[in-house]
This record gives structure tokens, C-alpha cells and sequence, in this order.
């Protein structure tokens, strides 16, 4: 029987067939010749990407039209580690492979849902077109990051108002530009947002159970956004914490009845009992990454300064919003701004851009304690607020990010039929730490002054921090 | 809303939801804190989307994440065929101790909300919330307009249903109303 991804290209090979035989090939050190016998069928109308992670993506050349938009090209100049490479140098790589990634595991993610449970298991709604929807979550998936500005999170907070990067995303889905390309693939923008967007979506405030799990498939704690990032960064960075199996997680990933202690169900992306081990491993991978790569403490300065910097640069230190204006504004024009703001002391942020390309970055006075948050959740605020007084505001940073839930609660197929909770069957699930970040950053200068400071005064801060009054 | 007052809120509501009985999974702290926002009016801030099981809050389900990672909140793991819950921690009773002006003014509130939903199933949790949200998406509509919307939004509720959980959201905010009154519910 043909899936989803067969049916749109019938004279290909699954993905999962092409790998099995590359793995197989490979193996042999035959892997031209044969490669070519089981591509020798292939229409010209298809094309193939070489990747590092995945060997190849596919696209057909309707798909490439919107590869080659202006708001997709443009992810070939945005980072997707911000300034990483100052602290990893490998971690250069930019949101467009990211983009093309996702996209490629998001097919596979569908075409193995839809063949462990057939059509009927994303069929929630009554009504469903499998081959629409898988063209709609392939396109939905590559533009997902578009509206990202220059340096993606590291500069979320420079766009104006109520505006975010999936506001930008919206913005770009339904520019000109694009709706052209949606209409010559006929496709809704409205779903390409949708599933895009998800559960971000500046407008969409209701969603199908349909509408949730597809965009689960991109989003999602085993979504191929979250999968691609982690195993791309780990292999660009070198961190190998990031890697998990993710071949035998994506085909034990099944559309599973969550039920409730009522007997109540609602369908959610779950695993067979076999895919349990890749699905920890990707939560732990997740864990570690976040702790060692995403929240390392100089990697997270860096996007400090770096804000600052572009609050100086930028035209009322804030990010064009209109389709045009963000569409000009990629890590270059920043990039080159830092250069030459870091060598003429009349430049705006000539201070800071100088930091940044010197390294010389604000040091850690203080980082997150669990005997400090048992006695004050906000440790890091009041260390910060006092050492502000003590050195003065501009010579202190403080950094709390908010971090996403790892969502380590999900439906588990066992073989006699039986469906369980995730935490009923892992005791690694159970202990998986959710990550939290407070650190405190001093003046290099005053790296030695402040940590005497400290080491004299942390005791009397943290507990005149807890007997803040209860005001509203 | 201070972050810690908001938090205090939430593990009275996860005691006060414990002390009546109910199961505690995070659909049912979502549900009642989303009672808690919309019909009694505590502004919590957290913002709902119309999900897979009734109004849904991300922001939410972070906080509560970072509350566990805070040791204010811990999982609690029941047998089959019951899955996970939360309950709070002996942290907890702490924090609850630094915010007991804002415990005291809506703890008539967060008593309502955990006696009147707390021991309901999902199931029903997922009507009425529903039809909480479509009131407020829609309040100068009927019950039949409001019954028919909940409808299109959740296919599997039938129309009597829909009507039914439309009469009780009525119901509720009548009940309500004398402590929406005493809390200055809407008031920050």
C-alpha cells in the first residue's frame, strides 16, 4: 500500500527505504552505483538536498519555488545559535538547513504515524485529506522560523509592541509573495499558519484536535522542530549530548488516546512500548543540551551584549516590523555593524560591539543554587538588585529566561493493547530535571571585588530578598 | 500580578483542589485556573487557546514546569489505570507563607472554583470549560448561539450537551457572584 509521501511522488522510494538501502550500501562501499539503480526511476520534477544529519531532503519543484522565496533564502543569513560560535566555534550553522530539516522529519514523522495507525488515527475530526495535509505540514514546516529576526532568540525582545517572531511568521506567510506560491500549490495560507504556528499563533485561538496533533508533528515535545535542532546544533557544536536514535523514535510515534481517569480520551502524539528508550533519550538529550549548549552561561552573555548592541544600532532600538524592512535585516548587516562599530569609538555601541569582538563579555558573579532557591526562589533578582547597588547598574547583568516545559507526560501503546502514561513505565522520565537559569554577570574589571562581595554578604541578601512584603 | 503571588495562588489551588477530592492532573489545575481567570476573575495573566480537551494555557503548563523545577511542585504517580498527578511540597507551604494578603483575598475564590469543578471528570471539565470560553468569546449570545458554537468547536459534544454546560456557566456565575463581589474579582 502506498503512503501519503508515495501517493505525491509515486515513482519514488520512501525516505525510509532510501535510508535503509544508503545504510546498507554504505556498509558495502557500493553506495554509487546502487544509489543510482534506486534512483534511476526518479522524475526530473524531483530533487534532493544533501544534509548532514539526514543524507538527503526531498522536495519536488512546486516545494522549491517556496525554497527559493526571498523569506526562506533569507534564513541562509541567520544564525541559528546566535553568537555560539564565540563560545563553540563549530556552531555556525543558519536556520535555513534547519528549516529544510525540519521539514524532511516532519514528513517522516507523518508518513509514520499515519502508517502505524492508518488514516484513521489523525481522521479525528471526521474529515481529513492526507496528501493535502501532508503538502500543507511539509510547507508549513520549512517556513516555520521566517519571521525570525537577526540572530533568532537572542533579539526576540527589540521587536515593538505586542510583536514577536510569530507575528513576523504570520506577517510573511500571508505577504504577497507567498500566498502566490500557496494558491500554485493549492494550499490554504490559513493552514499553512496554522500548523506552522501552532499553538504560538498571534490570531488562531481555537484548534481542532486534527489541527493540534499535526501541529504537534512540527511543534511538539517529539516534534521535528524540537528533534531537528537538537540533533543539528549537537552535531555542528560538537556537543554530542543532542544525539538520540531519533530513526526508531519517529517510527514508534503513534497518535495515542491520552486517557483520563474518567476513561475520557484525547489524542495525542504518544510511542509504542518499543520507542520508550528513544523518547527518553531525546528528553535527556533535550536536558543536556539545554544545560550545557543553550543556557551556557558566557553563550547566554553574548546574546545580552549582543542586545544591547542592537538597541544602540538599530533605528529607535527597535526591529522594522513592515515585510520589506525585515526582510533587509539579516545577521550581516549586524554583523558588519559590530565590525566597524568595535574599531571607531563614534559609532553607536562602539563599548559593547568592542566587547564582543575582543570576548572580553561580563563574567558570572553568580549562578543558580538549589539550597539558595529553597530559601529564595528570586536568589539571583535579589543578588542582582544588590549588586547593582554596590558596583553600579551598568557594571551587572541578571539572566532568569523563561524555559518551556519538557513535557515528559505522554501516552505509551503497550503490546497487549493497553495505553499508560509515560511515568508509569519510566523511572528516567520520572527524574528527567526540568532546567532553570538565574545567573548574576559582573564587569570583568570588577570580577575579583565582586566575588569577595559576595562571598561576604550572599547569606544577608538572600535572606532579606525572602522578607519582601506581600504587595500587590 | 507579582510572579510569587501568582504562584502562591496556584499551590493553594492545587491544596484546595486536593482537599475536595479531586485527581489533580494538570488538566484539571488547568481547567480550574482558567475558572479561576475567567469567571471569577483573577488576573493571572496566563493566556488560553481552545485546545484539544477545552481551554489550554502553555504559559501555564511552563509555570508549572518551573514550579517543579523549583521544588514547589512535584509529581505524584498513581497506578493503572490513572496516570500523573501533581501536589505540592513542603517549598510550597513556603512561599505560601510570603504572599498570605493575596492568599486571603482570593482564597474565597479559588474554594468556589476547586468545590464546584474539582471532582469532575475531564470529560465534563471539557464541556463546561468550553462553554465558559465561548461566553466569554461571545457573552451577548444566547444559550442556543452559544450551544451551536460549541458545536462547530468540538464536534464530539452534542447540541444537548452543549446546551446543558451553557445552562450550568450560568448557573455558576450566579452562584459566583457574591464572591466575584468580595475578591474585587478583575481588580489587580
Amino acid at each position: 500500500m502506498l503512503n501519503a509521501y508515495q501517493k505525491i511522488y509515486p515513482n519514488r522510494f520512501s525516505t525510509h527505504t532510501l535510508r535503509k538501502v544508503n545504510n546498507q550500501v554504505s556498509f558495502l562501499g557500493r553506495l554509487g552505483s546502487l544509489e543510482k539503480k534506486v534512483r534511476g526511476t526518479a522524475k526530473k520534477n524531483n530533487h534532493e538536498i544533501r544534509d548532514p544529519v539526514y543524507a538527503f531532503i526531498h522536495m519536488n519543484s512546486s516545494e522549491r519555488e517556496v525554497l527559493n522565496s526571498a523569506p526562506v533564502q533569507r534564513l541562509r543569513h541567520i544564525h541559528q545559535l546566535a553568537l555560539t560560535n564565540l563560545v563553540y566555534p563549530g556552531g555556525t550553522h543558519r536556520r535555513f538547513e534547519h528549516s529544510l530539516g525540519v521539514m524532511e522529519l516532519a514528513t517522516r514523522i507523518y508518513n509514520a504515524v499515519l502508517e502505524n495507525g492508518g488514516t484513521d488515527s489523525l481522521d479525528i475530526d471526521g474529515k481529513y485529506d492526507e496528501i493535502y495535509y501532508l503538502r500543507v505540514l511539509r510547507m508549513a514546516a520549512l517556513v516555520h522560523d521566517i519571521g525570525h529576526a537577526p540572530f533568532s532568540h537572542a533579539s526576540e525582545d527589540l521587536f515593538p509592541g505586542d510583536c514577536n517572531h510569530e507575528t513576523m511568521t504570520l506577517r510573511l506567510i500571508e505577504s504577497d509573495e507567498m500566498e502566490k506560491l500557496w494558491a500554485m500549490l493549492k494550499i490554504q495560507t490559513e493552514d499553512v499558519a496554522k500548523l506552522a504556528l501552532g499553538r504560538d499563533h498571534p490570531k488562531k485561538k481555537t484548534f481542532s484536535n486534527t489541527e493540534a496533533i499535526l501541529s504537534e508533528i512540527i511543534t511538539g515535545a517529539f516534534g521535528a522542530d524540537r528533534m531537528d535542532y537538537l540533533l543539528r546544533d549537537s552535531h555542528h557544536t560538537g556537543v554530542a549530548y543532542g544525539r538520540f536514535d531519533h530513526y526508531r523514535l519517529t517510527e514508534t510515534l503513534r497518535v495515542l488516546p491520552k486517557t483520563y481517569e474518567d476513561r475520557s480520551k484525547e489524542p495525542a502524539l504518544g510511542v509504542e512500548i518499543g520507542g520508550l528508550q528513544s523518547a527518553e533519550a531525546l528528553l535527556l538529550a533535550r536536558y543536556f543540551m539545554f544545560s550545557q549548549l543553550y543556557f551556557h552561561p558566557v553563550r547566554r552573555i553574548y546574546d545580552i551584549h549582543l542586545k544591547e548592541y542592537l538597541q544602540a544600532w538599530l533605528e529607535g532600538g527597535r526591529f522594522p516590523v513592515d515585510v520589506t524592512g525585515h526582510l533587509n535585516l539579516t545577521d550581516n548587516e549586524v554583523m558588519a555593524g559590530i565590525w566597524r562599530a568595535s574599531r571607531d569609538p563614534d559609532l553607536p555601541g562602539h563599548g559593547v560591539a568592542k566587547r564582543i569582538m575582543m570576548r572580553d563579555h561580563y563574567r558570572v558573579l553568580y549562578t543558580r543554587n538549589p539550597d539558595d532557591v529553597l530559601k529564595y526562589r528570586e536568589a539571583g533578582l535579589a543578588i542582582y538588585t544588590a549588586a547593582s547597588a554596590a558596583f553600579g547598574e551598568e557594571n551587572v547583568r541578571h539572566d532568569r529566561p523563561k524555559i518551556p516545559a519538557s513535557q515528559v507526560a505522554f501516552p505509551v501503546l503497550e503490546p497487549d493493547g493497553r495505553i499508560v502514561s509515560s511515568l508509569l513505565k519510566s523511572d528516567a522520565l520520572r527524574h528527567i530535571p526540568e532546567v532553570a537559569v538565574d545567573t548574576v554577570y559582573v564587569h570583568p574589571d570588577l570580577l575579583d571585588a565582586g566575588r569577595a562581595w559576595l562571598n561576604e554578604n550572599r547569606e544577608s541578601i538572600i535572606k532579606s530578598g525572602s522578607e519582601l512584603e506581600d504587595t500587590a | 500580578m507579582k510572579q510569587i503571588q501568582r504562584d502562591g495562588l496556584l499551590v493553594e489551588l492545587i491544596d484546595e483542589l486536593t482537599n475536595y477530592g479531586s485527581w489533580c492532573g494538570e488538566t484539571h489545575i488547568q481547567k480550574a485556573t482558567y475558572f479561576l481567570e475567567a469567571m471569577m476573575g483573577i488576573p493571572l495573566g496566563f493566556p488560553y487557546v481552545l485546545y484539544k480537551h477545552g481551554p489550554f494555557s502553555f504559559d501555564l503548563s511552563d509555570e508549572l514546569a518551573s514550579m517543579r523545577a523549583d521544588a514547589l511542585l512535584e509529581w505524584e504517580i498513581k497506578p493503572e489505570p490513572y496516570g500523573n498527578a501533581l501536589k505540592t511540597t513542603n517549598v510550597s507551604a513556603g512561599l505560601k507563607a510570603r504572599v498570605p494578603r493575596t492568599l486571603a483575598r482570593y482564597l474565597p475564590a479559588i474554594s468556589f472554583v476547586a468545590e464546584k469543578f474539582g471532582t469532575r471528570g475531564v470529560k465534563d471539565l471539557e464541556k463546561i470549560s468550553t462553554a465558559l470560553y465561548v461566553t466569554k468569546e461571545a457573552s451577548g449570545r444566547g444559550c442556543e448561539a452559544r450551544a451551536q458554537r460549541i458545536t462547530e468547536l468540538k464536534p464530539h459534544i452534542t447540541l444537548e450537551e452543549a446546551k446543558e454546560a451553557v445552562c450550568f456557566i450560568e448557573e455558576m456565575f450566579r452562584e459566583a457572584e457574591p464572591v466575584i463581589r468580595e475578591i474585587g474579582g478583575g481588580e489587580t
